[in-house]
């Protein structure tokens, strides 16, 4: 199976952004916000990339949709970022078809990874034609089991919850944890920079689930959740571990 | 307090390049090792990377053999340490062949020298008691290769006194480094949080999560790391690895730290990573 024609439905930045990406590749890309009828394009296209916003009751509208729109042979992706894929694929009638294909804009340079996460039912075709799609526009690809976090939340939320661990016993402070990171094992951003940037409230939904999936090893540190009571969620509110407002 | 003379013990692989830096930095430096032939490789490594220095017209000749004219190899430990202001010592990981050197120090320098231990995972708590003066004891954590790598960690332990930390932070500005001060724990900074990176990498593959090759590809692409986590594990070495995430679990005492069984069985299987050709990837054999 290989995939020609794309069509990506949703609103906002990410559609255009992620239509500019794949535009790379010798595709035929359409792009359709959700209010629109994008019945048409979806039955022509070879895969369907919902975007929406990052509700399972709208995702999930928005794939059962394209299922019953869609040939039977159409590829259904969701750029979730939540472990949502088994149960998305579930309420469609065609669950081999259905995979997550989760876009990260890399911070510091004009590049994208993307996380291919396969449901429990996701075929291995499936895996397989999604690569071999990205690739040709260039972008890099990781594939994954579907699992909490998936690979990038996960290393990165373990490593925050440490360093808040350490933080908070005072072994050492904000700034020369980050510092330390970046000037001796030559790491992009130190701890809390990440997590400043992930979103605070991001980092403690992932521990949370980690911990429920794989055990007590994953709570997160106090501190964080105070963070998180306090609003102070990093970048996006002024405050996190540093403070941004003027 | 004022550093002008330095002393530092063992021209090992840390040991000569600390050395080089302190002298690079306008400092007289006693290096010494036990025999004399370890302190002349020491010196010749010295030598050498001033040499490759001096080519690519980093710095001139003049400034080279002053340098090395600021060191002076030694094996008498006596001599080594007389009129000191500061011992970095950078010897054999072992704890106890660490505090006997220590007290032996401590009844040969001068009341006010500072002791500074480089190491990695030995309690420097456990070293300054072992001497009179665990005010002036604290730890001075460098990164391989040492002339290249800009990051000091300082450990301080509860007795180490301000005056102690203030001057060990000063003196790494002076030497163009970037200090980090750290409370005397497992791992310091750096290599507890080095440990959870590297064992949520190996985690995943254990569980069928994923292949090492695309959880290195994820980390690189997504967020410019260097390396992967497996990538790093068989460079530095699977058998390292292995003791050195044992030693963080063992002392830190939490699930977190917990050798990866992917990493238990290549150790088993002689599999060490770059070293033996195979690790977690293979390596075509080296010059071949
Ligand atoms: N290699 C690294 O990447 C690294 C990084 C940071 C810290 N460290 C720490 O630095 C220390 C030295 O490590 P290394 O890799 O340079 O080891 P090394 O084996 O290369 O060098 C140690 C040297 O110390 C000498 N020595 C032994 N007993 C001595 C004594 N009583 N007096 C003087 N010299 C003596 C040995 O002969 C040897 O030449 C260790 O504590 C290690 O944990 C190593």
């Amino acid at each position: 199976m290989s995939i020609t024609t794309v069509c990506i439905i949703g609103n906002g930045d990410m559609g255009l952004r992620l239509q500019e990406l794949l535009s790379k590749g010798d595709f035929r890309i359409m792009t359709s916000r959700l209010e629109e009828d994008y019945a048409e394009q979806a039955s022509s296209a070879d895969l369907v990339l919902e975007v929406a916003p990052e509700e399972m009751a709208l995702k999930m509208e928005v794939l059962k949709d394209c299922d019953t729109r869609c040939r039977k042979e159409t590829v259904l992706a969701t750029t979730t970022a939540n472990s949502w894929v088994t149960k998305l694929a579930a309420a469609t009638g065609r669950p081999e078809k259905v995979i997550g294909l989760n876009f990260t804009k890399n911070p510091f340079e004009e590049k994208y990874l993307v996380q291919i996460v396969k449901g429990l039912q996701t075929s291995d075709d499936t895996v397989q034609a999604s690569k071999e799609f990205l690739e040709k526009a260039g972008v890099s690809v990781a594939r994954l089991e579907e699992t909490p976090g998936f690979i990038l939340d996960r290393v990165i939320a373990s490593v925050v919850n440490e360093a808040a661990v350490m933080y908070s016993a005072k072994l050492a402070t904000i700034e020369d944890i980050d510092r330390m990171m970046k000037v001796c094992v030559n790491w992009p951003m130190g701890p809390f920079e990440f997590a400043d940037s992930i979103g605070i409230d991001r980092i403690v939904e992932t521990l949370d689930s980690l911990s429920q999936q794989l055990g007590p090893k994953y709570l997160p540190c106090f501190l964080l959740r105070k963070m998180v009571h306090a609003g102070w969620l990093g970048k996006k509110t002024g405050r996190g571990f540093y403070n941004y407002a003027k | 307090m004022e550093i002008n003379k330095i002393c530092v013990l063992g021209a090992g692989v840390m040991g000569h390049g600390i050395a080089q830096v302190c002298a690079q930095a306008g400092y007289q430096v006693n290096l010494r090792d036990i025999r004399d032939e370890l302190v002349e490789s020491g010196i010749g490594k010295i030598r050498q990377f001033l040499a490759g220095s001096v080519e690519r017209q980093k710095m001139s000749q003049m400034e080279a053999d002053n340098i090395l004219g600021r060191i002076r190899g030694m094996t008498d430990l006596a001599e080594a340490v007389r009129d000191v202001d500061l011992v970095i010592e950078a010897i054999v990981e072992d704890i106890n062949v660490k505090k006997d050197v220590f007290r032996e120090l401590d009844r040969l320098c001068r009341e006010d020298t500072i002791f500074a231990s480089n190491t990695s995972a030995q309690s420097i708590t456990e070293m300054a008691m072992a001497t009179k003066r665990p005010q002036k004891f604290i730890g001075m954590h460098w990164f391989n290769p040492p002339q290249l790598m800009r990051g000091i960690e300082v450990i301080v332990h509860d007795r180490t006194s301000r005056e102690t930390l203030e001057t060990m932070v000063e003196l790494c500005k002076k030497l163009g480094r970037e200090p980090g001060v750290c409370k005397d724990s497992p791992g310091f900074i750096v290599n507890r949080l080095l440990q959870i990176w590297y064992n949520e990498g190996l985690n995943m593959f254990d569980e069928g999560v994923a292949e090492p090759r695309d959880i290195d590809t994820a980390l690189k692409a997504a967020y410019s790391f260097r390396m992967g986590p497996f990538e790093l594990r068989d460079m530095v070495g699977l058998d390292v690895a292995l003791a050195s995430t044992s030693t963080h679990y063992r002392e830190l005492m939490r699930e977190q730290f917990k050798p990866p069984r992917c990493l238990i069985m290549k150790v088993k299987a002689g599999e060490l990573g770059r070293k033996t050709e195979r690790g977690f990837y293979e390596y075509q054999p080296r010059g071949g």
